[in-house]
Order: structure tokens, then C-alpha cells, then sequence
């Protein structure tokens, strides 16, 4: 039989460094791919893709009951929740401010710094904080977190079109790291790594979420979004080689498939079963399109995702 | 530049070095050199960077008194001689430098203040702000940066009254300045005068009171400074960046009030080597060219010979002035009208039972037409009614209404006019209750009876324009003025002038050509989905989806420079009749991600325009009549390629290049430009019967200016022919002339 040559394709870009934490806390590098996703015979992929694992500065009312099982008392504490996650094997934490939304509490920048203080205190791996997601919330917390966290290198999100330069500055003032949001979109991904350049972020300090539905809810879209993305980035384009993030646990989890255990067909199976595989298949997917960071709720998909990464990144793979 | 004023300020410079010199020399003596300088604010709170203009400019870190010496020899040894009584045009540089020593001076100065224990300063028990401190200047830094505030302005001096010194505070603070306050004008201060007033000077209010003398406007340099260290990541003592920083980042200027001294012109000359301009209100020389600020450096302008009605409204055009020359944009938070406005009301439609009044529409006379006037024509937010409001009108009345935009702006362009005068359509149907169609002089608004009830006025359509011209078009729009006149004659009559200018813009933009312009633009906006696909407009070719000309793509990338629009130079030419430039194909290549090497304008058989997926039309050749065939969107019927519009995209979309097929805008085909190489409009052998009504008129135009006034009645469409089979027979019938041409293929 004939050998089959493989096809190498030779790119010239490669994807951005990015690095959280240091400073005396661990430090994670996401990105640096020379290749697409785990095709290790073609390129580089000098960092493993890694799991954050969100976390809320107070207790969820609207989560499913398995999440709410997995991690029991903690979900009052943001603090002990923290430190558990960190022991499912989080490389990361994703504080969440959702404390601060209007309908949530709506709290302010003291509660936004005494949160991210504890959550700092009680874990030595790399944080990454998000407001509320409302533009004017956002501002106002995430400016008062950038300034506890000051010197940790957190990453800081959302950052969207029309708040972006308030979240770069603060990001430029204390060292941190903007995610970028767009909405499914390249161009606008694009133009929002440009625009964060021109306020004067650094290339190596920022992340792009391209924003994902879970699966069966428009994650095909996203995939392709991704696939382009990093396809560009390859190409030598500048402006879309920064690591990508997504939120698979936020995503899976508000669909029905994971959310109800009641009124679904016998054949859908398992409730919990079906919904970890739910956030496990949207993140996995994700993965294979070039995430660089996935944020996820439940402890087992991190034991479940470590295990295919594992796998994924060993140079037999 | 100005000798007076680079004498004064060199004079300035020296007397101020000798003061700082005389100073440090007896702080020494009596105090020693161990002595600690830290600059803080009336709290105690303080900042991290030294003496942070001397440390920014040279890296030299000041902690200790001692530590003021190397700076003083570094500021004496930039200090050039006065120019001498017949050297007329004194040399820039040296006024700049004799700037930069004067703020070392004044660093200085106020750093040996501190550490005797006299600065902030007291003055009849009222402590002074002093420097701004580390975390103030975080927190404003972060507004600085995200717009909200757009830079600062250091007022020097006294107003002529105390009305007019709170009228400038004021109006600094509506246009989102924070204000800075130092310095006297013959013996009062503008600290003085907001006191007296009652006005709350501090950090909560934005009004930061330095001192009563010129040497602590050195505090604003101190901030500028500060910003740019945290917010620009730029290192102490790269000195170039850190005044680049300031003039293309922070909005700032100084607002002279009153006479002018030696110390305040060599202040002065330090604050421009940030791009800091300076407006005086007093008769001073200009430096008007542009250069090491943005746009003017100093600017007179007297105040008793501003014109407006009283004091207030010179105040206000002072300010306004002082915006101009800094180059500041303003965005406004919120449409101020009494009705909802957003995109949700776009589509809303003003039934006849709701209807309060219209304007326009059948037998009726309505117009908008906007205009580029000159800087000092526009007076920003002007609006006014020329004739009834709607409470004159009968319910459901048809009035005449004529809406007349005047606009100017550093970065505005006579060709823009058509873009933004476009945008009042988009702008007022965003109201609720106000439904608005069309353009020009056929435009027709209607008001609903639920909206004039909420309060809302003709004027309001003025504050809509403004205010989003400002928001939206702020890159090229500064100032925005509307006038809308509600009676006959007056709206016949200027509708009669408005005529006049549209016919010219549509004859300037007919006559556009590919050959008068270097430079074409790009739209990759359809990259989200065609990720290869890139457009290139030229004049005389739109955008394929009808929406963007060359001029849109032109104005777009002045308003978005960082957008899908983007300038394509065209480079050398590679062959002028295919239409192939170098610097078309490189970008072309760059941007379809190194997919498509090569791209001619005016062929559809060798390398034609990708289509991404949005084409109005498509064409395709028919080999067996020896032409092509054109097929539109709204068209649903079945081609003679045995094709519908929808397989036929499937197949020529997504951004690849397909010979022989190419997608294109309906008006292309009006184009001198038109597939020349193949032959022009005779090769169209079939046409969709919708687009052959719609452009009757222009298409009759086109045969006749190419020698064939009856070329429409030998085009097919879908009506006689469906198939080659059906089509040739007709061809030949009518005496087609692509029949004879040469060979396409």
C-alpha cells in the first residue's frame, strides 16, 4: 500500500501570547498556536487549552439543581466557592459580579471590590472577572475590580463596543487583560481588537469572546465565526490572533435539555447525564473550533474536558 | 512665529529659572539637601511620581531637595537668549524650550514650596486644591480615556465679572471639561470670583482650584504627565511619546483671561510642547498655522469684541471657540425630545387616523437639504422655526415644511453633503410618532396626534439632527445648526435654490470618474459570512448590494477609520482596459486572505469582482448568443441559463471568482464602465423585466449614448424567453447586436 503523504499547510501567523496572573499568584499562558486546533504534525501549540470555572459573587437563584447539588453550601460563599473549584481543577477562576446587575441587587463598586479582594485571598490561580452585562454596571464595577486586583493580571469582561475604552483604560492603568465581545461576527471581532489597540491596549493583553449559543442553539455559527477567525489569524492577520474565550457553561446550562428534568421525553434520557453532556459536547465543540479559554459550571465537565485534552494535546494525538 | 510673543516668553523663562534658582540655593542652605518633596493635594494625598513633569521629561526622580539640582541645570541649560531687537522671526524651538524650562522652574519652585510647608496655598483662610493627587487622577484618567471627559482646561487669570467667570465654568462643564483654576489678572483671580459667587470649587464638582499664582498651572502639566504614564503605559523620560500622548489623547487646552505677562506667555510656551493650545479673551498675536498642536497654537480673541447680545452668549462663544481650536468632539447622552427615540421606532408607520400633520407627499411641498458652511457660519445647536408651530395647524393639516441643515466641521468635505443630507431620513423616523419617507424635495414626514399631545414640536426635529449628527457623524461634523421654515413662499423658494444643488451634485457625481481619482475604497463587510469576498468601488461602479457608492465608502472610512471601508490606492496600472492596478491586487490579495491574486474592474471574463452574497443582480454569459443575461433579486422566474437567481447566487457567491458570472449593483448597468471589455450594454442579450421598468428612463439613455437607441427592445426577459431555445429566436428576430459582436469566449 501506498503511504499517504499528509498535506502540511504552512501558515504564517500565529496567535498571541496571553498571560493571566504572576505576580506571586500562578500564572496561565493561553495562546501562541502556530496551527489549527491539536493538529500537532502541522504547527506549534506551545499551551494547552484551559477551564475556568464561574463563579458568582452571590448565590444563583435560577440554576439547575444539579449544579446547585455539585456544589452545595459554597454557592452563598464566593470565596469557598472559589477554593473549590480550584480543587475540581479549575485553571482559572471566572467571577462573575452578577450581584451588580439591577435586578440582581444591583450593587455597587464596594461590593464589587470586597468580592474580588476575597475571591483574590482565597485562591492563588489566575482570576478572570466579569460585570454584570450591562454596559453602565459594567463600568462602574469593573473599574473598582480592575483597581483591588491592580498587579494580578486579571482578565476584565465584557468589554463591548460602546464601553470598550472605558475597560481598556482601566485594564492600561492597573495591568489587566480586556475580553472582547462581539456578536458573532468577524468583522466586528476584528474591529474591536483595533479599536482596543488604538486606546493603547497591547496586543498580548487582550482576549476575544465571539460569543457562542450552546449546542442546538446556533453553536454551528459560532464554530464557523471561530474557524474563520483563526483561520485569518493564521494568515498573518494580526488583529484576529488573539486567544479566543467562550462561555459554554453559561450557555448549555439555560437551555432546556440541561435545565429540566421534568416533561421531556424517556428517550432524552438521564437528566444529568444529558445535561453535562450538553456543556461538555458545546465546550469540546468549541475547543475544536480554537477556544483558548472555556468558562463552565459544572465540576464533572472539567473532569471530563481535562481527560479529552489530555489526550488531545499528547503529540501521538 | 511671533516675536512678541517668543520675546515674552524667553524673558519669562529666564526671570522664573533665576527664581527657582535663588530659591533652591537658599532652601538648601537653610534647609539641607535631605530634605524629603513629595507634592500632595489639600487632603495629604499625593503622587508616586516625583515632581512627575520633571520626571516624565527626563526620567530624573526628585525625592529629596537635593535632587532639585540636576533638573535646575537642565532647565538653565535650555534657556535661550532673548532675540535680539532685529531678529524678526524667531525661531520656534527656542520659545519651546524656554517653555520646557519654565515648567522645570515651576516644578521647582512649588516642590521647595511643599517642603517649607507653603503649598497648597492659604489665601484669607481659603485652602487651595494644590496638585491633583495619584488617585483622582486615576479615576478622571479612565473617563479621559473613554470619552466621557474629554481633556481639561486650565483657565488663568480673572473674567471680566464674576457672571462671566460662572457662565465659563459653566459651559466647560457642560461640554464635559474639567476645569483647572489658577493665576491672577491684575490682582483677582477666578478663584475669587466663583467663590464670591457661591460656586463649590473641588474634585466632586470638577473645578480644581491650583493657586492664586501662574507657577501652579505647572499642576496641569503635572496631570497630563501622570495620565499619560498610566494610561498611555508610557516610561518616565520618553519625553516624545508622553507629549504625543497629550496632544492626540487628552483635550486640553488654556483659557487666558485677561492681560497676558512674561510668565504666563513662557507657561504658555510649556503647555503647547503638550498640544495644548491657548485662547485668550485679550488682543494678543495670533499663531495660527498648525503644528506642534493640532490645529492653532494661540489664538486671540477680545472679549468685548465677540459678538453676542450681552456677556453671557460672548461667554458661551468663547468657550465654544476654545472647542474648536482644541478640536474637542461632543457627544450628547440622550436625544432630548418629549418622545421615546431608537431604532424600535424606525419602522413605525402614522396611520391617518392618529395624523396630527404632515409635510410632503402627494401635491405637497416639503424638502430637507443640507449644506457645508464655513467654521464661524455654524453656530452649534442653533434651531430655529421660521413660521407656525404645530399648534397653528388644523388636525391632519398638510403643511409646507422645508428642513435646512447647516453643518460644518476641520474634517468635513463639500462631497459629504449627499451622505449626511441622507441620514435625516434614518435620524427622524427613529422618533416615535414620526414617521418620515424618501429624501430631497419628494420627502414626507407625518406627525401623530399621540406625539404633538407628548409636547413634541417642530423644533424637536432640530434637536433629533443635532444631536445625532454630533453622535453618529462626529468624526466629521463640530458644529450643527437647523433651520425649519413653515411658510409657503419661503419653503417654494429655497426649495427652488435646494433644486438647483441637487442637480449639481447629481451632474458631479454622473461626471465621477475612475480616472480622476488615485484612490478607490474597499468593503469587507460582508466578510462574516464570505470570508474571502472583498468589494472595490470605484465611481463608476458601486458596491454590488446597491448601498455603497465610492462617496459612502469615502465618507464611511472619515467616520470609521478603523471600519470595513477602507482606502484602496490604486497604484501602478497594470493594464488600463481590463482595468488592473497594482495596488488593487494587493490589497485585494492581502484581504481575501491571500485567496485571490488577481482582480480587473471592467471584465466579467478574465478575474472579475468576487460576489459575497448581498448582489442585487447577476450576470452570466450565454455562450450560444454570444452574450450575457442579467438577472435580478426580486426576479423569481427561471433564466435561459437554466437557472433562477437563487442557484445562479449559490453558484457566484461567496466570494469566489467565477469567469463569466459576476454579481453587481441594478444601476451598474448604467454605468459608462459596464463590462467595457466585453462590449458594454450591447452584449445584454436578456434582462429581468422588474429592473428593465424601474430604469427605463436611465437604460433609454444609456443605448442611445451608445449608438443604440433601440437596443431595449432586442434585450430579452423572462416574459418572452426562459430557455436558449426560446431566447436565440428572439435575438435573431430583432437584429440583437451582440449576435455579430466577436467571439466573447
Amino acid at each position: 500500500m501506498a503511504a499517504v503523504e499528509v498535506p502540511i499547510e504552512k501558515w504564517t501567523g500565529k496567535v498571541h501570547e496571553v498571560t493571566l496572573g504572576g505576580n506571586g499568584r500562578k500564572s496561565v499562558v493561553v495562546g501562541g498556536e502556530s496551527t489549527l486546533p491539536f493538529l500537532h504534525f502541522e504547527g506549534s501549540l506551545p499551551r494547552r487549552p484551559v477551564i475556568a470555572i464561574e463563579v458568582r459573587d452571590s448565590e444563583p437563584k435560577d440554576w439547575s439543581p444539579h449544579l446547585v447539588d455539585a456544589w452545595g453550601d459554597v454557592l452563598a460563599d464566593p470565596a469557598a466557592w472559589a477554593k473549590k473549584a480550584m480543587e475540581y481543577g479549575a485553571d482559572i477562576i471566572a467571577l462573575s459580579l452578577r450581584s451588580a446587575h439591577p435586578e440582581e441587587g444591583n450593587t455597587g463598586a464596594d461590593e464589587a471590590r470586597k468580592n474580588v479582594d476575597k475571591v483574590l485571598s482565597a485562591v492563588d490561580i489566575p482570576l478572570i472577572i466579569y460585570g454584570p452585562g450591562v454596559a453602565e454596571k459594567d463600568n462602574e464595577v469593573l473599574v473598582a475590580a480592575s483597581d483591588v486586583a491592580k498587579g494580578q493580571r486579571v482578565a476584565l469582561g465584557n468589554c463591548e463596543e460602546k464601553n470598550h475604552r472605558t475597560i481598556a483604560a482601566t485594564c492600561i492603568a492597573d495591568g489587566h487583560v480586556a475580553i472582547g465581545k462581539t456578536p458573532i461576527e468577524i468583522n466586528l471581532a476584528k474591529q474591536l481588537n483595533i479599536l482596543l489597540c488604538d486606546v493603547g491596549l497591547s496586543r498580548d493583553s487582550i482576549l476575544m469572546d465571539p460569543t457562542t449559543g450552546a449546542l442546538g442553539y446556533g453553536l454551528e455559527y459560532t464554530y464557523s465565526v471561530m474557524e474563520r477567525l483563526r483561520l485569518a489569524a493564521l494568515g498573518g492577520d494580526a488583529m484576529t490572533a488573539m486567544p479566543m474565550i467562550c462561555t459554554a457553561g453559561e450557555e448549555s446550562w439555560r437551555q432546556k435539555e440541561a435545565k429540566f428534568a421534568e416533561g421531556m421525553p424517556e428517550a432524552w434520557g438521564d437528566h444529568l447525564e444529558r445535561a453535562l453532556t450538553w456543556e461538555e459536547i458545546t465546550a469540546f465543540s468549541l475547543f475544536a473550533a480554537g477556544a483558548d479559554i472555556m468558562v463552565v459550571r459544572h465540576p464533572g465537565t472539567v473532569e471530563r474536558m481535562k481527560a479529552v485534552i489530555d489526550r488531545l494535546m499528547s503529540e501521538s494525538a | 512665529m511671533s516675536r512678541f510673543i517668543a520675546t515674552s516668553a524667553i524673558r519669562g523663562a529666564q526671570g522664573v529659572v533665576k527664581q527657582a534658582e535663588d530659591m533652591l540655593k537658599d532652601a538648601l542652605e537653610k534647609l539641607g539637601p535631605d530634605v524629603p518633596i513629595a507634592l500632595v493635594d489639600k487632603e495629604g494625598v499625593g503622587t508616586t511620581y516625583y515632581l512627575p513633569v520633571i520626571y516624565g521629561y527626563s526620567g530624573h526622580k526628585v525625592e529629596k531637595l537635593g535632587d532639585m539640582t540636576t533638573p535646575l541645570e537642565h532647565a538653565k541649560s535650555l534657556l535661550p537668549p532673548v532675540p535680539s531687537e532685529n531678529l524678526w522671526l524667531p525661531y520656534l524651538g527656542e520659545t519651546m524650550d524656554a517653555g520646557v524650562a519654565t515648567l522645570f522652574a515651576e516644578e521647582i519652585i512649588e516642590g521647595i514650596r511643599f517642603a517649607k510647608g507653603e503649598q497648597p496655598e492659604v489665601r484669607n483662610g481659603y485652602k487651595f486644591n494644590g496638585p491633583i493627587s495619584d488617585v483622582q487622577t486615576r479615576s478622571w484618567g479612565i473617563q479621559m480615556v473613554d470619552g466621557s471627559m474629554p481633556g481639561f482646561a486650565a483657565v488663568i487669570g480673572a473674567a471680566k465679572s464674576n457672571e462671566v467667570a460662572v457662565k465659563i465654568v459653566r459651559e466647560l462643564q457642560s461640554k464635559g471639561q474639567l476645569v483647572f483654576l489658577s493665576s491672577t489678572s491684575n490682582g483677582r483671580s477666578i478663584v475669587d470670583q466663583l467663590l464670591e459667587e457661591g460656586v463649590e470649587l473641588g474634585y466632586q464638582t470638577f473645578t480644581v482650584p491650583f493657586g492664586t499664582d501662574t507657577i501652579s498651572v505647572v499642576y496641569a502639566a503635572g496631570y497630563a504627565t501622570r495620565a499619560a504614564f498610566s494610561f498611555g503605559n508610557i516610561a518616565p523620560g520618553n519625553w516624545r511619546e508622553i507629549l504625543l500622548y497629550n496632544k492626540f489623547r487628552c483635550f486640553a487646552f488654556a483659557l487666558c483671561l485677561g492681560p497676558m505677562d512674561d510668565l504666563k506667555w513662557a507657561t504658555g510656551a510649556g503647555a503647547i510642547t503638550y498640544g495644548f493650545p491657548a485662547i485668550c479673551d485679550t488682543v494678543v498675536p495670533h499663531i495660527l498655522p498648525t503644528g506642534i498642536t493640532k490645529y492653532e497654537h494661540v489664538v486671540s480673541m477680545p472679549f468685548d469684541d465677540i459678538p453676542g447680545r450681552d456677556d453671557m452668549e460672548r461667554a458661551e462663544r468663547l468657550v465654544q471657540r476654545c472647542i474648536e481650536v482644541r478640536g474637542i468632539k461632543i457627544k450628547i447622552p440622550k436625544v432630548d425630545i418629549p418622545v421615546a427615540f431608537g431604532p424600535a421606532f424606525e419602522g413605525e408607520v402614522v396611520r391617518r387616523e392618529n395624523l396630527r400633520a404632515e409635510a410632503g407627499g402627494k401635491g405637497g411641498t416639503c424638502f430637507e437639504w443640507l449644506t457645508m458652511k464655513d467654521m464661524d457660519e455654524v453656530e452649534d445647536g442653533k434651531i430655529t422655526v421660521v413660521g407656525p408651530e404645530f399648534d397653528s395647524f388644523e388636525e391632519g393639516a398638510k403643511v409646507p415644511l422645508g428642513i435646512v441643515v447647516d453643518v460644518t466641521g476641520r474634517k468635513m468635505q463639500k462631497d459629504f453633503e449627499p451622505v449626511l443630507e441622507r441620514q435625516i431620513h434614518h435620524f427622524m423616523n427613529g422618533a416615535e410618532g414620526v414617521q418620515h419617507i424618501a429624501q430631497r424635495d419628494i420627502a414626507w414626514l407625518r406627525f401623530s396626534k399621540s406625539a404633538v399631545d407628548k409636547g413634541f414640536s417642530l423644533r424637536h426635529l432640530g434637536v433629533i439632527l443635532h444631536t445625532n449628527f454630533h453622535n453618529d457623524f462626529g468624526a466629521i461634523v463640530d458644529k450643527v445648526q437647523i433651520t425649519l421654515y413653515t411658510e409657503l413662499d419661503k419653503v417654494e423658494e429655497l426649495r427652488k435654490q435646494a433644486r438647483v444643488v441637487y442637480r449639481e451634485r447629481d451632474a458631479r457625481i454622473a461626471g465621477m470618474t475612475d480616472e480622476a481619482v488615485d484612490t478607490y475604497y474597499s468593503c469587507t463587510l460582508c466578510q462574516s459570512f464570505a470570508p474571502n469576498h472583498v468589494c472595490v468601488i470605484n465611481p463608476e461602479r458601486t458596491g454590488l448590494c446597491g448601498a455603497y457608492s465610492w462617496l459612502d465608502c469615502r465618507a464611511a472610512f472619515e467616520i470609521s477609520p478603523t471600519g470595513p471601508n477602507q482606502p484602496v490606492p490604486k497604484g501602478k496600472c497594470i493594464d488600463p482596459v481590463l482595468g488592473e492596478w497594482e495596488g488593487v491586487n494587493s490589497f485585494v490579495y492581502e484581504h481575501s486572505n491571500r485567496n485571490i491574486e488577481r482582480f480587473t474592474i471592467y471584465s466579467l471574463m478574465d478575474s472579475p469582482m468576487t460576489t459575497c452574497g448581498c448582489c442585487e443582480c447577476v450576470m452570466a454569459i450565454i455562450p450560444e448568443a454570444n452574450g450575457v443575461m442579467i438577472v435580478n433579486r426580486d426576479d423569481y422566474s427561471m433564466t435561459p441559463c437554466g437557472m433562477t437567481f437563487t442557484t445562479l447566487m449559490g453558484t457566484v457567491g461567496g466570494g469566489l471568482q467565477t469567469p463569466g458570472m459576476m454579481g453587481h449593483a441594478k444601476l451598474f448597468i448604467t454605468s459608462k464602465k459596464f463590462i467595457p471589455v466585453e462590449g458594454g450594454i450591447k452584449r445584454v442579450v436578456w434582462l429581468s423585466k422588474n429592473v428593465k421598468e424601474e430604469f427605463a428612463e436611465e437604460l433609454k439613455e444609456v443605448c442611445e449614448r451608445e449608438g443604440v437607441p433601440d437596443l431595449m427592445d432586442k434585450i430579452a426577459d423572462g416574459t418572452v424567453a426562459t430557455t436558449v431555445e426560446e431566447l436565440l429566436p428572439f435575438l435573431e428576430e430583432k437584429g440583437h447586436p451582440a449576435l455579430t459582436m466577436e467571439p466573447i469566449i
